[in-house]
């Protein structure tokens, strides 16, 4: 539905959303769309930057909600159902992929209003929270009485726990401790037509499918998460880094691979690409060494975490590693959030995109050299460099990036060369065996990729979301759905 | 349209698009609105100063919105990053505001009381406690600031028992004006100089060698504003917890031991512009002993009380209790048994929230004065 800010039907449906969640909760001031337009997507902070003296508009928001609870955020995509109004949830609004603009206007609803924290359960070891909570915030709390939830980004200064469910989010401990849908035992959901439901109280069971994994990685288009139970965890006694330098990439994805398949359990491997090693590596901890840099870190009790050093420096040894010790490892994970913040993480002008993508060991070589090349080849202005990041059983992931200096100044070509690089990068990744993302999401940079993805099983995406959200009124233009 | 200074250029470039700090943001969890968070600011000034836009009035509310605790800086300097500085952005800023003649009527109507009757809410001069104090010359000043003098006598009344108990000679200013602080942090630079001249003045006229100040505002005016804008004081300017610390040390002031439970709720402008974070440690310590305890949030962490929330959404800022409530929650999970502040702010703020006993730093020492 289409209406103008100065019409009565304008002022009668804020009304209607004022009526729901109280005046004081709901903004159509400009101050607030303006901020609302801008998350962590390089495409919107351009657009944002390069505004003066230019005909250029963002995409804003009609309302910003902040509803206090399921029973207002079901109240509210009645509304928006009964004008056809679309909904784009907003929690942080760190994600990196455009996932929380509202490209096509309507309602933002913010869930951060969201953020009780319902129960600490000792026993069975699990909290229950709004989704809106900043995940820092959680984690204050759970480490005054000796727990974390181990789910450790460096957005978690910044973003909600809802958040982290709607893209699949990860953290730096994710080999031992898993990604967010690992940490998920149930959740209340909102579905698009306004009916609140829960997942089973459990996840492991043999009770057909888990609905939990619809909603996890959906990006608020199949509805709202308002609710959920994570896992935690005693803080460890012990926590132990490593770092060394090994010859070249592959060398290190093979000590990555070994330290996975010989059962080690580390909670962290980091492994930088050569050339990162020389960039990033140089910058923030100041070490200056040619190959490519591996740290790896174990927690738990004492005695177990020395043994586990102990067996992952033989297989280092073993693969001719220079041992930079465990000050530098300790020094890796005390600056490990700082790669993220200004004045070291890259900024406009600068273009810049994080490539991440996921493969089998057998792949995973493969999709950073398919990647390499293509952005090397076609586009020689650009500089790509990668680590791994977080690893499987099976493979691990790639924290691909490429920077390009001195983008084109005019924004539409600047938004051309990044879509073109995203495009080529990662048909290069998919074709030889990786994916579009692991951790960051879609969002509305990769959505028109995403059937490409799935090919013949997009159609069960596309029923999906026919089904649960009829309207389409539920954060339009991503995950591939278009209007 | 004023031009940003190279500091502010740099606070405005890594802010827009930097959201890390925002769980340290007050005025975002008042609100929960990501204009009233810092990188949410940082967006609309670039807007303002790099993208050619005017100011609108729900910017200039946001600019307003802000309490120019610090928060956003301390973390930001706490991850060793650039500890960019959002709330000297927010001054420069609301400078501009007010030079463009686009101030909220909230805060002019502030600054005429300010400028009037030398406090921030209208209030007859004669309600407040030095309209009846007899000014003289001394050693010794000591200044309350406009919440002590006008809303919590008690503070002034318990730091001038002690100074009389250590026998002290000592004055205060009659009908004591204001130090041109809040004029200053609302974005009138200009009459803020001209009080602070004023004060510079009648300060002199005392002969006074020590300042003694109450007011975390007032002190960081003294501290920092004042030589800045090229007004020297030729006494020492002293928080009353340094003072304190002093009489203790030298024997003058003695303090009863004490087994409740005392924790500290800092001042963001002592601790945060000033580093006083340690004084009123030691002056509690002094009685307290172990039984003084850290809350969650202490030293440069520390949670605001909103010692310069002036303003939100365009009018006076009403909500000081849900500031305050975070920091009496604190100190219950500790089982803290009393709190020490260090504002007439922060001991109004905290109090309402809670059952535990809340006193001013003045008020605990004089309780505990031998």
């Amino acid at each position: 539905m289409k209406f103008t800010q100065n019409s009565y039907m304008f002022d009668m449906i804020l009304f209607e959303l004022q009526d729901i969640a109280g005046k004081e909760h709901v903004s159509t001031r400009t101050s607030d769309k303006e901020v609302y337009s801008i998350d962590y997507f390089w495409i919107s902070e351009m657009w944002h930057d390069r505004q003066a003296g230019r005909d250029i508009i963002r995409p804003m928001a009609d309302f910003i909600v902040h509803p206090a609870n399921a029973e207002e955020v079901s109240k509210v995509l009645k509304v928006a159902n009964n004008y056809k109004i679309p909904v784009t949830t907003w929690g942080g609004g760190s994600g990196s992929q455009g996932g929380a603009l509202p490209v096509f206007g309507g309602i933002i609803l913010d869930t951060k209003r969201m953020d009780k924290i319902y129960k600490i359960d000792e026993k069975s070891m699990t909290v229950e929270v709004g989704t809106g909570i900043i995940h820092q915030t959680l984690e204050w709390e759970l480490e005054q009485k000796g727990l974390s939830t181990m789910h450790d980004p460096a957005s978690s200064r910044c973003a909600t726990v809802g958040g982290f469910i709607a893209h699949r989010g990860t953290g730096v401990l994710s080999t031992k401790y898993g990604k967010i849908e690992d940490m998920i035992v149930n959740m209340e959901v909102v579905l698009p037509t306004g009916e609140i439901i829960n997942t089973l109280p459990v996840p492991k069971t043999a009770c057909g499918p888990d609905l939990n994994q619809i909603f996890i990685g959906s990006e608020g288009t199949l509805g709202v998460v308002t609710k959920v139970t994570l896992t935690i965890h005693r803080l460890p006694e012990s926590r132990k880094f490593r770092a060394f330098i090994f010859k070249d990439l592959s060398t290190g994805l093979r000590v990555g691979q070994r330290l996975i398949s010989e059962n080690l359990q580390p909670s962290v491997i980091r492994l930088y690409s050569e050339n990162e090693t020389k960039e990033v590596i140089k910058k923030v901890l100041g070490i200056e060494k040619t190959g490519a840099y591996l740290v790896y870190g174990f927690d738990g009790k004492q005695e177990m975490v020395d043994l586990q050093m102990k067996y992952a420096k033989a297989i280092a040894d073993e693969e001719e590693g220079e041992d930079l010790g465990t000050d530098l490892g300790a020094e890796w994970w005390k600056n490990r959030y700082k790669f993220f913040f200004p004045p070291y993480m890259f900024h406009l002008p600068q273009c810049f995109g994080t490539l991440d993508t996921v493969a089998t060991f057998s792949n995973i070589e493969n999709v950073y050299n398919a990647m390499k090349d293509v952005v090397e080849t076609k586009y020689p202005m650009a500089r790509f460099i990668g680590h791994f990041s977080h690893w499987f059983p099976w493979g691990a992931m790639l924290y691909a990036r490429f920077i390009i200096e001195t983008p084109p100044e005019d924004p539409h070509e600047a938004l051309f060369l990044h879509n073109s690089i995203w495009n080529d990068a990662l048909r290069a990744a998919m074709k030889a065996g990786g994916v579009l993302n692991e951790h960051h999401g879609i969002g509305l940079k990769l959505s028109r990729l995403t059937p490409e993805l799935y090919g013949d099983a997009w159609k069960i995406v596309k029923k999906l979301k026919g089904a649960l959200d009829p309207n389409s009124i539920m954060n339009p233009g991503k995950l591939g759905f278009g209007v | 349209m004023a031009t940003l200074t190279q500091n502010n250029l740099d606070t405005l470039k890594a802010c827009r698009y930097c959201p890390m700090c925002r769980q340290s943001c007050p005025s975002e969890f008042i609100s929960y609105r990501e204009s009233d968070a810092p990188r949410g600011r940082a967006i609309l000034l670039h807007s303002v100063y790099q993208g050619g836009k005017e100011f609108d009035s729900s910017t200039v509310q946001a600019i307003y919105n802000c309490f120019l605790c610090g928060a956003c800086k301390s973390w930001c300097s706490g991850q060793e990053l650039g500890g960019y500085d959002i709330p000297e952005l927010i001054k420069f800023a609301r400078r501009d505001i007010v030079s463009q003649g686009l101030a909220p009527q909230a805060v002019k109507q502030m600054k005429d009381s300010l400028v009037a009757n030398d406090n921030t809410a209208n209030q007859d001069k004669k309600s407040s406690y030095t309209a009846s104090v007899t000014e003289h010359t001394a050693e010794t000043l000591y200044l309350l600031g406009e919440g002590v003098n006008y809303t919590n006598p008690e503070i002034a009344e318990a730091f001038i028992r002690i100074l009389e108990n250590c026998q002290i000679y000592y004055t205060l200013l009659k009908d004591e004006p204001t130090s041109g602080k809040e004029l200053d942090l609302l974005g009138y630079r200009e009459e803020a100089r001209e009080k602070a001249k004023s004060m510079a003045g009648r300060i002199k006229a005392t002969g006074c060698k020590t300042i003694v100040v109450s007011d975390p505002l007032v002190y960081d005016a003294l501290k920092n504003d004042y030589p800045e804008w090229g007004i020297s004081l030729k006494g020492e300017v002293l928080h009353v917890s340094e003072y304190l610390l002093k009489l203790v040390c030298s024997g003058k002031l003695k303090l009863k031991p004490t087994s409740d439970k005392v924790t500290l709720a800092d001042s963001e402008f002592l601790g945060r512009n000033n580093g006083i974070y340690e004084a009123p440690r030691e002056v509690i310590r002094a009685s307290a002993g172990e039984h003084f305890a850290e809350m969650q949030w202490n030293h440069e962490y520390l949670q605001s009380a909103g010692e310069a929330a002036f303003t939100f959404d365009g009018i006076l800022f009403d909500r000081g209790k849900e500031l305050g409530r975070k920091i009496s929650q604190k100190a219950e999970d500790i089982g803290a048994e009393i709190i020490v502040t260090l504002s007439a702010t922060a001991k109004n703020n905290i109090s309402a929230t809670t059952g535990l006993k809340v006193m001013d730093i003045a008020e605990f020492a004089a309780i505990q004065m031998v």
